[in-house]
């Protein structure tokens, strides 16, 4: 059944949506709109014109410099940030209850800091201690952060792709979702997909990290292959190994093998990431294990993933029992040919 | 099933213009326009009992802060963000003061299924629990929450496909245990 009747109410009625709909209906207020106060607040014009030339004068040197102040804030975008314990710094400026993040400044926190960040009117940034992020652009259709050491939970509500942030060693490009984003001394970053999806991006290589997984990236390296929280950790430390350790040859494949024998059923977005990663004359092994863990579908063939054919890797995705391919393209444009 | 149509964007701009300079009725308008949306923004987030309340509050806040409002055309999004912020600070406030009544449900005289539903939908990740209950409980379209909150109409449709299918997963398994 289409979903055109849960969309605008067109089509063949849905059963189970019709049911719901008449049930919660019963949930809906029908409280009238308040009483305003007679006093909210609201800003008046002033009337000291009536009085001074020289108070006219000195409010039109106000105006310009208010004037002159919000030009400046117009050609340097900004975000709100709040304390929301300690004193923050924006700049060389300590802040106590809140401040503004130009375009270009730097938000720090220290070990007894955190802040908040409204990203617009598309969602919020917490920064824990010892962060250290900077605001990149704040266009209408560009929200881009910097985070150069620290941890951030972003919670976006944006369609996607309009918020990102940059790391040391890859992008973070948020697809409707929640997340948390640490990156180390070292330059590492690890990001944790709480919901929604996020696509880790370096250049000509993406991961797209489901909620409940995680993606490490390192510098000079890039993304690595994202993985399920609670995978083991055998499995992990052979993915990490492949990932950024091993160069030779063997000693690829001895990783390899060991993450294949390691993987479960669940861990089936992982291989899927793997077969466009590995070394070409590594992917028939990652093809036959996968083929074990999740059948690939009629018409995805060996010879067609062995060279990469974007459609016959986007019917596998398909077959993962996460959301379909179609969840992203629709963010990053049609699938190319066979490549 | 039909939706009332959507009102365009540029009228909301001119009832926020008019509001800004004091046009009690033209806020009066923008009320009745964005209750629902409002309503089910805050649904989605904190406890049934709350959410009359925080309706208003949010609506006498945006009031006070129309002149904050940079882009009229954006007043649906501005105010969605008000809503969501609310919220946001009533579960910080909860915390720092009371925990909620566990009687809260008891008392309630809506259908007892309907508050189960309801509570199902609110444990769904964010996303898809506020287009969820704009179209279940508010009885929005998809082209209309879109058009109110500022989100894409893509988005929306994949929001409300994917929490439906999360929903009945939901709502199957609670049968089945």
């Amino acid at each position: 059944m289409s979903d055109d009747y849960l969309w605008d109410g067109s089509g063949e009625p849905d059963p189970e949506v019709e049911r719901l709909e008449r049930l919660l209906a019963t949930l809906r207020s029908d409280r009238p709109a308040p009483e305003l106060p007679e006093n909210l607040g609201l800003r008046k014009r002033s009337v000291l014109f009536r009085h001074s030339i020289q108070l006219a004068v000195a409010a039109a040197a106000v105006v310009l410099v208010i004037a002159g102040w919000f030009l400046l804030r117009r050609e340097r975008p900004s975000w709100e940030v709040v304390s929301l314990e300690g004193t923050p710094r924006i700049g060389s400026e300590s802040i106590s209850a809140s401040g503004r993040l130009a375009v270009g400044q730097w938000l720090e926190t220290d070990s007894s800091s955190r802040a908040r960040i409204s990203i617009g009117i598309i969602g919020e940034v917490h920064v824990d201690p010892n962060t250290r992020i900077r605001l990149l652009k704040a266009g209408a259709d560009d929200h881009r952060l910097a985070l150069a050491r620290g941890k951030m939970h972003a919670a976006i509500w944006a369609p996607p792709r309009l918020f990102s942030v940059e790391t040391p060693s890859a992008v973070a490009v948020d697809l409707g979702c929640t997340y948390t984003l640490e990156v180390d001394k070292a330059g590492i970053s690890f990001l944790h997909v709480t919901s929604g999806w996020v696509a880790f991006e370096t250049e000509g290589r993406e991961s797209f990290v489901p909620a409940g997984a995680l993606c490490e990236t390192r510098p000079g390296i890039g993304a690595g292959t994202p993985y399920r929280e609670d995978a083991s950790e055998a499995f992990r430390s052979a993915l990490t190994r492949l990932d950024f350790e091993e160069r030779s040859a063997d000693g690829r494949l001895v990783a390899l093998d060991a993450v294949l024998a390691q993987a479960e059923k669940e861990d089936a977005f992982t291989l899927w990431h793997l077969l466009s990663r590995v070394r070409a004359g590594e992917r028939s092994r990652v093809f036959d294990r996968l083929q074990v863990l999740v059948p690939a579908p009629p018409g995805v063939t060996r010879e067609g993933v062995a060279r990469l054919d974007r459609q016959m890797l986007d019917r596998w995705w398909d077959e993962l029992g996460l959301e379909d391919t179609t969840w992203w393209r629709l963010w990053k444009g049609p699938a190319p040919n066979a490549k | 099933m039909t939706f009332p149509l959507a009102l365009a964007q540029s009228d909301n701009a001119f009832l926020a213009n008019a509001a800004r300079k004091g046009d009690r009725p033209a806020f009066g308008l923008l009320y009745s326009r964005f209750a629902r949306m409002v309503h089910g923004i805050l649904l989605a987030r904190v406890p049934r009992s709350e959410v009359d309340d925080l309706v208003q509050d949010v609506f006498l806040l945006a009031l006070r802060r129309l002149d904050t409002l940079r882009d009229p055309c954006a007043f649906g999004p501005w105010l969605a963000m008000i809503a969501r912020n609310r919220a946001t600070d009533y579960h910080r406030r909860s915390r720092e003061t009371t925990e909620l009544s566990e009687d809260c449900a008891a008392q309630d005289p809506r259908p007892a299924e309907a508050l189960a539903v309801l509570s199902t939908i609110q444990k769904l990740p964010e996303a898809y629990r506020e287009t969820l209950v704009l179209r279940l409980v508010e009885g929005m379209s998809g082209p209309e929450i879109a058009e109110r909150t500022g989100l894409t109409p893509a988005s929306v449709r994949v929001n409300l496909h994917r929490g439906m299918k999360l929903l009945r997963e939901k709502l199957e398994g609670r049968e089945a245990s």
